[in-house]
């Protein structure tokens, strides 16, 4: 990217599934973005990024925030600051106002409730349990042996949905497993996880005290299905930023610049 | 509303909803009394005092929706002391027993998420989830819920619900009386029954003065006979089970019980368990078992599985399973003996001391041998209910016991009261196969 | 300029062998209401149980639900693993459900070594209360005869009440000196969580020590009041500094509502009983939300805490229930809150850091 040497601040976010590094120029805006898969060795990762935005033009002792699972290992930010702060700093910028935001992590579900002047005025995560993360999804999807992208559409297309009671990932993939063999149709049971995990968020969304617009970030953002069915839980209208994997970054970036 | 429109509901209810009641239950009357109406391979007809059973529930809630609107309103925990109450003219609500409603009729999840939404914890018990959640939402099969004028909460089944009516107390801002019963690991001492003796009087004063009426002796001897004479009756019927085959299974019981838990000291519910037993006694005669092709008998413990109750009768009655009898139905018969109508107070404090929830676990395990010996079981399944710890904690070495010293085939079966997302069907399924491959071993 | 050291904390297992070596018999107590003085009263000293964290669980998984609160998972564990050998009696308190099925599946079934006790703190403010608990203590105090062989005279509990009240100041004194006492929570809690095993003569000297430090200013940081049972495990109190917390209100079950003032009668077991009585309000007496609400704002507004901490123990459904009123009575009242659920067997989770911070980075 050729924006590179109008960076004026730097953020990580080192999540549990990728890494996603974000430069702003001196007025805020996302100007330049990596994202990789995450590799176990964090800081060695942090280091070559850093090396790749040099070599693209960002001039060097740049301030910088990291933020996400491995925050702490990053040790040349100049501050950690968490994932929640950092969303909500991120989300506010690139959508202009307050809301609910929702972030379906790998790792965890967090759902952050933002005031109109981008501060956070409440949030809720899900417990230790994984049934309300991606990593539902993942299991789920992997058990049945289709990639994420054919199961969002999977989901889409199917014209019922057979209800999955059990929320928990173990107790839902026996379900699964028993529907199937009772002849259920896959589309539908497929639909019905996808309503499951939704249902989790939902509650954990209620619970932080909804106000609209919901708006959504991380990874599981990008599935179709999962932004179709929130919509019709929450009766909202899902607002969607442009790069919601990158919101952390660009909110640590933010926090950097002191913007 | 005005006290006009309240009166005009309150004939409402009373004349065209009593009338529709009975009208129903005279038409499922003459329909089980239709030969070959019954189509079953798994169980007898339903007993014909069935239908009264439904009318008595319903007319129950019915009188219940403009019940805050005509006089003083009580919501009361399961074990709490309800004669003074009765005696007093409240009309009494157990939460806990609504809450068995919406699990039976599978709205239990979603009126907890209400709850849950607010904040509650899935971590709390499944009953006070879907009473706050109704309480909060306004969310109730039975059409309405009349606010209380005041709480009443005894500590004999359970600590939840001290904290669960303190949540209750502080929604409507209403009174909440707290009867305090020691949790007794071995036998009562005389300063447990003299402490629970002084706050039921407390409790009477605190209720005289909601009601703004004070208590007749002479009726609270009345409501306390009656209430003695149902639970005796209730403990017959139950035994009953004690027949080969049982005339009577626990999941029947399991609804049967709504009467003696929630219209304690009303003459209608010593009328009906008579009924009952009658019908039941005539069925031991005939030697005509609930469960068509009885094989095996099987005591259960702990609350019921409310949203699974039918999948899990059906499920026993499959391998001619009958459940004989239950420590959970039992405990509003089992103390039948302590009631003394002449000293009302004296002897409730003894009576409230007592259930089995708020004795030992020792004591519990002897309940569940003596059981298997008195209705000839062949095992026990234990529920391990997640969300209600008192009942549950101690089950592991109880079921050891049963297995190892008395050689009774003993099943942990997880789960929970009211919450379905607790419970995996194919898992209870495989438990079940392979408990009942034991049985049969 | 660098904070003073801490007084230097007797080790617990230290405490115990001076105290058995001197001849004197061991309790070991549950928690979390009790009279440390009746034990004392009886030359036998009272070491408290609250787990301990970080411990196998295993061995008693055969005796508990994995849905039973890990306080109680672990305590179990702790006595069937020979943990509680060196005590001569075992005490539960009457706490919650849970408590109450640890004490009976010990009595029933489990059966340690030695013999296990219980007590029953009664539930709901009234006068009956008083004489119930009184009497209580008193079938407490019997049942520690048979081990002690001692039956202490009215004077000699007299006494043995005075020493325990003079240690309550001592602990009270530290709870409101918080905010000007220059010392790492770790430090502090470390002293003032010795309450639970040292004798009590023992206690006060240290709180005194660390009393005397006291400085004029407020410690540098976001001041937040710690509501729950127990600073399990130790670590946590460390990722609230290095998250710019400091605690400066304490609402713990284990010390900050455990401040015990002096009863009133003048019979003594009706003077332990009130003092138990009157402590602040608390889950596991069943206190009102309003009553509860009203205590942790004072100490906030006492402290300037500008956030309160839940800090619980996962499945503790005493703590539980009142959380929804509770953090929304703060909120109304301009004090934000975050629930952080941990098990004491367990390290400290990830998440529960990042809670914590987040919290932490919105008020600051």
């Amino acid at each position: 990217m050729s924006d590179a040497a109008s960076i004026r601040a730097l953020g990580i976010d080192a999540g549990s599934t990728t890494m996603k590094m974000v430069g702003v120029d001196a007025e805020g805006a996302l100007v330049w973005h990596a994202l990789e898969e995450m590799d176990p060795r964090i800081e060695a990762q942090a280091e070559r990024l850093l090396d790749v935005v040099r070599a693209d033009g960002c001039p060097d002792s740049l301030p910088l925030i990291a933020t996400g699972y491995g925050r702490r290992l990053i040790t040349r930010a100049d501050r950690k600051v968490t994932e929640i702060t950092c969303h909500a700093r991120g989300v506010h910028r690139e959508l202009g106002h307050g809301g609910t935001l929702i972030d379906i992590g790998g790792q965890d579900s967090k759902v952050i409730v933002v005031s109109e002047e981008g501060k956070v005025v409440n949030f809720s995560m899900n417990d230790k349990c994984a049934a309300g993360t991606g990593r539902f999804l993942e299991v789920v999807s992997g058990r049945l042996r289709m990639p994420m992208d054919a199961f969002a559409d999977t989901a889409l297309a199917a014209d019922g949905e057979v209800g999955i009671s059990s929320t928990c990932t173990v107790f839902a993939e026996s379900e699964m497993i028993s529907l199937l063999a009772h002849g259920a149709p896959v589309e539908r049971i497929v639909r019905g996880l996808h309503r499951s995990l939704v249902q989790r968020v939902s509650a954990l969304a209620r619970g932080a005290g909804l106000r609209p617009p919901v708006m959504l970030s991380g990874g599981v953002a990008r599935s179709r299905a999962i932004r179709t069915l929130l919509a019709e839980t929450l009766r909202q209208e899902i607002v969607l930023p442009r790069h919601p994997q990158l919101m952390g970054a660009y909110g640590a970036a933010l926090l950097a610049l002191g913007a | 509303m005005t006290l006009g429109l309240a009166k005009y509901q309150h004939l409402a209810v009373s004349f065209l909803g009593r009338g529709a009641l009975r009208y129903e239950r005279l038409r499922q009357e003459a329909k089980l009394k239709r030969k070959g109406s019954w189509k079953s391979e798994r169980f007898a007809p339903p007993l014909s005092t069935s239908p009264r059973l439904k009318e008595l529930i319903s007319l129950h809630y019915l009188k219940g929706r403009t019940a805050d609107e005509r006089g003083p309103v009580a919501w009361v925990t399961s074990g709490a002391p309800v004669e003074f109450l009765v005696a007093l003219g409240y009309y009494v609500l157990y939460p806990e027993n609504h809450g068995a409603v919406c699990g039976i009729r599978r709205v239990s999840e979603k009126i907890s998420v209400h709850a849950e939404d607010a904040g509650y914890s899935r971590d709390l018990c499944s009953y006070a989830r879907t009473d706050i959640g109704a309480a909060l939402s306004g969310e109730t099969p039975v059409g309405r819920l009349p606010r209380p004028d005041l709480l009443v909460a005894c500590t004999n089944i359970c600590q939840t619900v001290l904290l669960w009516y303190q949540v209750l107390a502080a929604h409507f801002r209403v009174p909440l009386v707290i009867i305090d019963t020691p949790f007794l690991y071995g036998e009562a001492t005389e300063r447990d029954i003299d402490f629970v003796r002084k706050q039921i009087e407390e409790a009477v004063a605190v209720a005289e003065r909601v009601a703004g009426r004070s208590l007749s002796e002479s009726r609270l001897m009345q409501v306390t006979r009656r209430s003695k004479e149902a639970t005796e009756l209730w403990l017959k019927v139950m035994e009953t089970g004690k027949a080969k085959p049982a005339p009577i299974t626990a999941f029947d019981e399991f609804i049967h019980m709504a009467p003696i838990v929630e219209m304690r000291g009303e003459q209608f519910t010593v009328d009906y368990y008579r009924a009952m037993l009658q019908e039941l006694e005539a069925r031991v005669r005939q030697g005509s078992g609930a469960v068509l092709r009885e094989r095996k008998r099987l005591i259960w413990d702990n609350l019921p599985i409310w949203p699974r109750v039918r999948w899990l009768s059906e499920k026993l009655a499959d391998r001619g399973v009958s459940l004989v009898a239950s420590t959970y139905t039992n405990a509003w018969g089992e103390l039948a003996d302590l009631v003394d109508p002449e000293h009302p107070l004296e002897s409730a404090a003894k009576v409230y001391l007592h259930p089995i929830l708020n004795r030992g676990t020792g004591h519990k395990l002897a309940t569940m041998e003596k059981m298997v010996r008195d209705y000839q079981a062949d095992g026990v399944i234990l529920h391990s209910d997640r969300s209600c710890k008192p009942y549950s904690i101690g089950q592991m070495d109880q079921r050891e016991r049963l297995g190892t010293a008395a050689g009774v085939p003993a099943l942990l079966l997880e789960a929970d009261h009211n919450d379905p997302r607790s419970f995996s069907e194919e898992q209870a399924a495989s438990r079940l196969a392979a408990f009942f491959e034991v049985l049969e071993a | 300029m660098a904070p003073p050291n801490p007084p230097l904390v007797p080790r617990r297992d230290e405490v115990i062998r001076r105290h058995r070596s001197s001849g004197g018999r061991l309790a070991a107590v549950l928690p979390i209401h009790y009279s440390r003085a009746v034990f004392r009263a009886h030359r036998m000293l009272p070491v408290e149980v609250w787990g301990p964290p970080g411990i196998d669980t295993s061995p008693g998984d055969a005796h508990l639900q994995s849905y039973t609160c890990g306080i109680v998972r672990s305590s179990l564990a702790f006595v069937l693993s020979g943990g509680l050998d060196v005590a001569d009696i075992i005490v539960v308190p009457h706490g919650c459900d849970s408590l109450q099925g640890l004490g009976s599946v010990l009595l029933d079934f489990a059966k340690p070594r030695q013999p296990v006790a219980t007590l029953y703190v009664p539930r709901g403010p009234r006068s009956a209360s008083v004489v119930f608990l009184a009497e209580e203590l008193r079938a407490l105090s019997r049942r520690l005869s048979e081990i002690s062989g001692i039956e202490p005279t009215l004077d000699e509990l007299r006494q043995a009440i005075a020493r325990e009240e003079s240690a309550d100041r001592a602990l009270a004194d530290l709870l409101d000196a918080r905010p000007h006492l220059p010392f790492a929570d770790a430090d502090f809690y470390r002293v003032a969580r010795a309450r639970e095993y040292l004798p009590a003569e023992d206690f006060e000297p240290l709180a005194r020590a660390m009393l005397a430090e006291r400085v004029a200013a407020k410690r540098p940081g976001i001041p937040v009041v710690l509501s729950g049972l127990v600073p399990e495990p130790m670590n946590f109190l460390g990722a609230v500094a290095d998250a710019g917390g400091v605690i400066v209100g304490d609402d713990l079950a284990c010390l900050g509502r455990r401040r015990y003032a002096p009863g009133r009668s003048d019979d003594p077991w009706k003077h332990l009983a009130e003092s138990l009585l009157d402590a602040p309000p608390d889950s596991t007496r069943g206190s009102s939300t309003a009553d509860r609400l009203a205590w942790i704002e004072k100490l906030a507004t006492d402290s300037g805490a500008k956030a309160v901490v839940f800090y619980l123990v996962k499945f503790c459904e005493p703590e539980l229930f009142y959380l929804p009123q509770l953090r929304q009575g703060l909120e109304e009242r301009g004090l934000k809150s975050v629930v952080i659920e941990t098990d004491i067997a367990e390290s400290l989770s990830h998440q529960a850091v990042t809670r914590l911070e987040a919290l932490l980075e919105s008020v600051s």
